[in-house]
């Protein structure tokens, strides 16, 4: 028995050598590979499964909208609906946060394929942005149906939406690689990203309408501080442009906050590559 | 021709850290910088393989044979030095390749294809030979976390031989499994090796390289000591080791010493273990072992007894006897003097133990000196197959062969 289970096999039998695919052919398909088990793996075992994608805004909307419209009293723009809103900066912001704890915890998870075997281990990463990118554009296509029930306009600046999501998937993608290189040597970083992404939450306009702050950032030392710090914020520009198309029905109007938003991305790619470079020299040692 | 494996020079260094800065109150309030020692796990090391050939690395533990390996496969970045390798690579390391052990068998499958650039189709072709070849058919859609080792390894090893690889990295993985599934790997590396694919075998096993490879590197603490044909590498190595171990052995004195004054300040003056041999304590099975020992007191002894225990290095007791079992009762002894202990026929197996002598008082049990070495003597025997701690005496009864089945076997 045994030994005829042998005979059959690759080593013995002279069968036609097994293709092997291009350097790029070669790093996409064990891309989708990934990219396919980073998906799946989010919501394995669960009831809802890709549900969830859409749940988890739309609750914390109504948490929101509850909270800071109704008790707190922040208003949205006016004549606009403040759930929507919300929901349409949230879900931008959403796909960030997530992405960034996702990247930083790509190698790490991964130590046991990163240990043993030799491959573009950056693509670990990659894969990870691209998890939570597919996540995003789930819940983009499920927000549709939704804007339609509160009755919000839907026209032509859709079309923006996709140069802003590859803009912030740039962004994502820089900082993603820093971080995930960053946790093989410095495990806290992984902890620390969610509590960055907390704080970073607030200071990013998403559930206050920037119009209506605008001008507190020109008074004194503190508006001074929290102007600097919007203003360079990135997330500023790409929930504000989210909130032009999805609220306003609008090209996006900051066109000088995007343009900045494109070249930091294009730098924090190259940064991050140049940084994920050096580390994973010690990759299987660390980890 | 160009060889298949190139190395040069290589070196890589590691840190053994002291004490390491990990979490964030470290670094920022202890403003703590990580302490780390650096060493060469391997220093300076260069060898060709040529197309075709079975490669073989032996060393002890701990030698840098495993370092070496990961840096041929390109998972550890040597510091210094070049490794060139031609054609597609896989590896098997330590225990399974590379799993997630959240996925199923057959998604790691797929990753693991994807890993080594090997289209989906081509996987699809050939995944039920993986898994029947691992013989994991009922569970290769359970998650991997759940797999026992036999079957990590089974599976790891079928998909490194099943991605048609030109270089097969394989790391000591032929100890794990079960008998039938280790011969049909061997099989499989076998037929590898006449269709002409490249192999490079890492062991401590000397003689399972001896009958692998074509040539071999023998390493030592990081550095090459030999490298060449198999039959002279290995030699040596053997050569190495047995001197080694005939150090350990001496390092083991026939007098074991004895104890310091116990209570009412009797001692054991010193235990003797005599062997078969005259020059260290190595016993074979079977024959006969003695100890002897004296002790001193400052008076007579009245009422007291000898116990004597042997345990396998680190293990429980295998045997405790005392004087009063064996009749003798309670003892009326001189102020000093040598007891006796002889066992006939030695039942240990193979390997090292450990021997605690004492002297009680036999109403209270109270102990008046002890003496306890962990590796007192060695004992070498017992024949090929029979392992574990101790010789049972045996017979085995079998069915008288069939003269029809001889027959059988004898044409087919």
């Amino acid at each position: 028995m045994a030994s005829t289970q042998a005979l059959s096999g690759p080593g013995s039998a002279s069968r036609p050598r097994a293709p092997q695919s291009g350097p790029i052919a070669r790093r996409l398909e064990l891309l989708s590979e990934l990219v396919r088990r980073d998906v799946r793996a989010r919501y394995h075992g669960s009831v809802l499964g890709i549900g969830w994608t859409l749940i988890n805004p739309l609750v914390f909307m109504l948490v929101y909208a509850v909270v800071f419209g109704d008790i707190i009293g922040i208003k949205g723009p006016s004549g606009k609906s403040y759930a929507v809103f919300i929901l349409s900066g949230l879900l931008a912001w959403t796909f960030f946060s997530q992405a960034l704890v996702m990247a930083a915890s790509s190698i790490i998870a991964n130590s046991g394929v990163v240990r043993k075997v030799a491959f573009p281990w950056m693509l670990l990463t990659v894969s990870s942005v691209i998890a939570a990118l597919v996540n995003f554009l789930i819940s983009l296509v499920l927000l549709v149906p939704f804007m339609i029930l509160a009755k919000a306009p839907v026209g032509l600046p859709l079309l923006a939406i996709p140069p802003l999501v590859v803009v912030t998937f740039g962004l994502c993608l820089g900082l993603g690689l820093m971080l995930a290189a960053g946790s093989v040597y410095f495990r806290d970083l992984q902890y620390l990203i969610n509590l960055a992404t907390m704080i970073w939450f607030y200071l990013t306009p998403v559930i206050w309408p920037f119009t209506r702050y605008e001008g507190f950032f020109r008074h004194g030392t503190v508006g001074l501080l929290a102007h600097i710090v919007v203003y360079a914020n990135p997330m500023t520009w790409i929930v504000l442009s989210f909130q032009d198309v999805f609220v306003f029905n609008r090209w996006p109007q900051h066109w000088h906050g995007l343009i900045y938003c494109t070249v930091l991305a294009a730098g924090l790619i190259w940064l991050g590559m140049r940084v994920f470079r050096r580390l994973r020299r010690r990759f299987a040692e660390e980890i | 021709m160009e060889p298949v494996i190139r190395v040069e020079n290589l070196a890589k260094r590691f840190r053994i850290y002291h004490q390491r800065s990990e979490t964030l109150k470290e670094v920022l309030v202890d403003r703590r910088r990580s302490r780390y020692e650096e060493f060469w796990a391997v220093n300076d090391i260069s060898f060709d393989v040529p197309e075709g050939e079975t490669f073989g690395i032996i060393g002890a533990n701990g030698s840098g044979k495993s370092t070496l390996l990961k840096c041929i496969a390109g998972i550890l970045v040597p510091d210094r030095g070049k490794v060139s390798v031609r054609g597609r690579m896989a590896s098997l390391l330590e225990v399974g390749a590379g799993f997630h052990p959240d996925y199923s068998g057959r998604e790691n499958i797929y990753l693991n294809g994807a890993i080594l650039g090997l289209p989906r189709r081509y996987i699809n072709s050939v995944i039920d030979e993986i898994v029947g070849f691992a013989e994991l058919e009922q569970f290769i859609d359970n998650p991997v976390r759940n797999y026992s080792s036999g079957m990590y390894t089974r599976l790891g090893f079928s998909i490194a031989i099943h991605m048609d690889p030109d270089v097969l990295l394989i790391d000591e993985v032929l100890a794990v499994g079960d008998e039938s599934f280790q011969r049909r790997c061997m099989d499989h590396i076998e037929g590898m090796r006449r269709e002409g694919r490249t192999l490079i075998f890492v062991s401590h096993a000397a003689e399972t390289v001896r009958k692998l490879c074509d040539r071999c590197l023998w390493i030592d603490h990081g550095v090459q000591r030999a490298a060449g044909r198999t039959g002279e590498v290995v030699d040596a190595y053997i050569g190495e080791v047995n001197r080694h171990e005939t150090e350990l052995l001496r390092s083991i004195s026939a007098d074991l010493g004895g104890s310091g004054p116990g209570w009412m300040g009797v001692r054991i003056a010193g235990v003797e273990v005599s062997g078969s041999d005259g020059d260290f304590n190595s016993i074979r099975t079977g024959e006969e072992l003695s100890i002897r020992i004296a002790y001193e007191a400052p008076g007579p002894l009245r009422g007291v007894r000898f116990r004597a225990s042997f345990y396998p290095a680190g293990q429980d007791i295998l045997l405790s006897t005392r004087t009063d079992d064996a009749e003798l009762g309670r003892l009326d002894l001189p102020p000093e003097g040598t007891a006796t202990l002889t066992i006939p026929q030695v039942p240990f197996l193979d390997g090292v133990y450990g021997l605690k002598v004492e002297i009680e008082d036999i109403t209270s049990g109270r102990q008046y000196a002890e003496v306890d070495r962990p590796q007192a003597f060695r004992v070498q025997g017992g024949r090929r197959f029979e392992v574990g701690l101790a010789l049972l005496g045996h017979s085995w009864e079998i069915p008288a062969a069939d003269p029809s089945a001889l027959k059988v076997s004898a044409t087919g």
